[in-house]
């Protein structure tokens, strides 16, 4: 069966949809406001004209491709391309104001690569068994697992931001995101009557406005993002960082498991593995200021999310995540319906869509590598011209992905919100974190409760909980316990 | 004078007639107020393939207007220029509860009732490790304790299924809200929940699968595609609700257009390779003229009315 998969993958048919797919998914996340969930979702209706496969490989690539596409920005104007890039920019954008651009991007394409392969092989090796695992999780598990990512807001914290300062930002945005509809029991939460927010503050907009429009505002007045153009043209002999396996490997673990959990998306996956390379880091403290570390982490575990989200997906039929669930909606059109029989029955079929997705790795691999010193200079045009693109497209992209004006004002707000937070000490990274994971908590609070039957016994009772309260508390114990031994000698 | 009067209602007759003989001359757009790639949004792709049979020139556009349960999707064909270019469509029960919860900014009153084309019939799922096999050890187990179901959100077509079950058997359920099928479908397969409100097409995969289990189906007749799933009325409890998928136009359009527009989609309704292709998106036909969908939408409106004032929300 995996040498007839072979066969119809090495067509030149194939080959070119899984080529053109991922370029053209790297193309899709480089725009803000264009997400990899929005392209596959528009491919459907043009793979109804293709063979069921092709199609297959289009959509494929064009994932695989987007999660990495969403970082060249992130790391060149602090702009992700992708809501999953954000903790891409946080390292990435302090490194090319430094003159280490090309290095970043050097450094997230092979993490991205490394995550996206590794996903890969756990997909098709041992996809049943995890997605089993996968189901264990119940409401109590999601509620734990968004106590444990916004735990990282204490990581956020540094020198400059102080702890209170990091709180205090996670729970701007855990405020931000009660607005809308009450998941429980449907009532309306600071709506203003406005139909737009019944589903909540998009997070999409908001999170233009945050990075890239706050950016763009930041950059007036200055020639450029760098002046000193000497080093940009020294990419190709820059060596990697020592040590940066490290956080690649933990971060395409952390994005694959991730992943395979239905429901969470990459967004979360790279915030934790960024989060837990800071934890595990020898120099946390260069995090926040251009640590290789952390990009190699989030792009590992974003792109470890490819691999992982399909592993309900094509066992289950539940999606891994939006982007999974657009691609599940193509499987089912094409009359294959995801369980056993796509492994047997269809099995060339999945099997070829599976070890398609190394070879889009490959595409992107060499399509980063060649390419990195050209984006890099991106970085040294005129702010005069970057400045009018970059806030047209974040327009755009703020528009386009509801078709609501609303939304604009708020990637406008937002925006201005953003330099105000910043200039004062305030994390962003923290109120991202609250705007993701509030929701999750919530509805896993309440759903748990539900479950139980009002009983909190619930969230102590099932190993995979006790397993994350452990886990909570290892993130959680040695920072508190540092900031007890710094008050205590002066 | 007379000759001039009489040529003044001739032209009046012919102008418009030869102006609208010539409808549809721009593309009409379909406002479907779901994202890219749901069911509904196939439903009106499909449609397209086979109404530029019908209409071999006309032109259609999809807008897909998602958010707060089609709501913006609504109000928006609600809203449109009534010149026949802009239709859209509307799924049940999410029209009416919105209409209901006074959320929505139109009324039925506000749409033209072209005709329904979908349904997606409920059913109630359950783990299958569970030793719940049929309606009747479903019944006996909801009376022992009260089983956790999950439904969509509420108002959805799930939440009203799930009440309508309750009123008509006197058991209660331990209510649980997700934000849809693929939560829905995480928790039975996980064995969080006892069971879960939910439509035919997103567990019958799963129920072919074995890793879950169609116990009953809320319909009149037993689904093709899963024969030996017996409906709730046959196991004695006569529950029926369905989700359904139909188009209408804004309620102001000239009534020339209307016709025309009504004959489209009930010639589609009619054909065959539309038919094929549903069946091969998984997708249940249940054709139903502009008149007999009103008086469907007319009814679920009041029957979720009944249910909104016993619990608001």
């Amino acid at each position: 069966m995996i040498l007839q998969a072979l066969q119809a993958l090495f067509t030149p048919i194939s080959l070119f949809a899984v080529f053109i797919g991922t370029t053209s998914g790297v193309i899709v996340g480089g725009m803000p406001g264009l997400t990899a969930t929005m392209a596959v979702a528009l491919l459907i209706p043009v793979t109804f004209a293709l063979e069921p496969l092709t199609g297959l490989l289009l959509m494929g690539g064009v994932y695989c491709g987007a999660m990495y596409g969403g970082s060249i920005p992130a790391i060149l104007l602090r702009t992700p391309g992708t809501p999953a890039a954000v903790a891409t920019a946080l390292e990435g954008y302090p490194m090319t104001q430094k003159g280490h651009g090309g290095l970043a991007l050097k450094v997230s394409v092979i993490a991205s690569f490394t995550g996206g392969m590794f996903s890969a092989l756990v997909l098709l090796l041992v996809a049943p068994v995890l997605a089993i695992f996968a189901l264990t999780f119940g409401p109590p598990e999601y509620f734990l697992l968004a106590i444990l990512g916004l735990a990282g807001i204490v990581s956020m914290a540094d020198d400059e931001n102080r702890l209170v300062k990091a709180i205090i930002s996670g729970l701007i945005g855990l405020i931000m995101a009660v607005v809308g509809t009450d998941p429980m029991s449907g009532m309306l939460r600071y709506t203003a009557g406005l139909t737009d927010l019944f589903d909540g503050i998009a997070f999409m907009p908001a999170l233009i406005g945050m990075f890239s429009i706050s950016q763009m505002l930041e950059l007036t007045g200055t020639k450029s993002i760098i002046t000193d153009t000497s080093t940009i043209t020294k990419i190709k002999r820059e060596p990697l960082p020592k040590g940066i396996h490290k956080p690649i490997v933990l971060g395409s673990l952390v994005g694959t498991i991730i992943g395979i959990l239905p429901g969470e998306g990459a967004t979360i996956a790279a915030f934790m593995s960024y989060n837990i390379a800071r934890r595990r880091s020898k120099h946390p403290e260069l995090f926040g200021k251009g640590n290789p570390e952390g990009i190699a982490a989030a792009e590992a575990g974003n792109n470890g999310c490819v691999g992982g989200s399909l592993v309900p997906t094509l066992t289950l039929g539940i999606p891994g995540n939006s982007v999974a669930a657009a691609l599940l909606g193509g499987l089912l059109v094409h009359g294959l319906i995801p369980g056993p029989e796509l492994f047997t029955k269809y099995g060339v079929m999945t099997y070829a869509f599976i070890m398609s997705l190394f070879i889009a790795n490959i595409v992107f691999l060499l399509l980063g590598l060649f390419m990195a010193p050209y984006f890099a200079r991106i970085s040294l045009t005129p702010t005069a011209l970057l400045i009018p693109v970059v806030c047209l497209f974040s327009v755009l992209g703020s528009y386009a992905m509801n078709n609501s004006i609303l939304d604009i004002f708020i990637a406008l707000l937002c925006g201005l919100a953003a330099i105000l937070l910043q200039k004062t000490g305030f994390s962003l990274g923290a109120l991202i974190l609250g705007l993701i994971l509030g929701p999750i908590a919530e509805t896993g609070f309440a759903q748990a409760l539900i479950m139980g039957h009002g009983s909190y016994a619930i969230f102590f009772n099932r190993p995979q909980a006790v397993a994350l309260w452990a886990i909570i508390l290892l993130l959680l114990v040695p920072p508190i316990y540092q900031i007890y031994k710094q008050r205590k000698t002066p | 004078m007379r000759k001039f009067l009489m040529l003044a209602i001739v032209a009046a007759l012919i102008i418009p007639i030869s102006s609208l003989a010539a409808y549809p001359e721009k593309p009409i757009k379909i406002i479907v107020p779901s994202k890219a790639g749901g069911s509904t949004d196939t439903t009106a792709r499909l449609f397209i393939k086979s109404a530029k049979k019908y209409w071999p020139n006309a032109e259609f556009v999809i807008k897909n207007t998602g958010g707060s349960g089609g709501q913006k999707g609504f109000e928006e064909i609600a809203r449109a220029k009534p010149n026949g270019y802009t239709i859209g469509m509307v799924f049940t029960t999410q029209v009416v509860a919105h209409v209901v919860s006074k959320r929505a900014r139109y009324t039925l009153d506000s749409f033209h009732i072209i005709g329904n084309s979908m349904q997606d019939p409920l059913i109630i799922g359950v783990p299958a490790e569970s030793p719940i096999k049929n309606l009747k050890e479903f019944m006996a187990a909801a009376k022992a304790k009260s089983l956790t179901a999950a439904v969509n959100g509420i108002g959805s077509d799930d939440f009203v299924a799930a009440k309508k079950f309750e009123q008509q058997t006197g058991v209660t359920f331990n209510l649980m809200p997700t934000k849809g099928s693929t939560e829905q479908k995480a928790m039975i397969l996980g064995g969080h929940i006892d069971a879960s409100f939910m439509n035919l097409s997103q567990l019958q995969g799963q129920h072919k699968a074995g890793t879950a289990r169609i116990i009953a189906i809320l319909a009149d007749k037993r689904s093709d595609i899963l024969p030996d799933v017996k409906t709730a009325a046959e196991q004695g409890y006569p529950v029926s609700m369905t989700a359904t998928r139909g188009f209408v136009a804004p309620a102001k359009v000239d009534k020339k257009i209307l016709a025309k527009l009504d004959d489209l989609v009930s010639k589609v309704n009619k054909d065959p390779d539309f038919a094929a292709a549903c069946d091969k998106a998984v997708l249940f036909r249940l054709p139903m003229t502009g008149p007999e969908y009103l008086d469907y939408l007319t009814k679920l409106q009041a029957e979720t009315q009944k249910f909104y004032d016993m619990n608001p929300w």
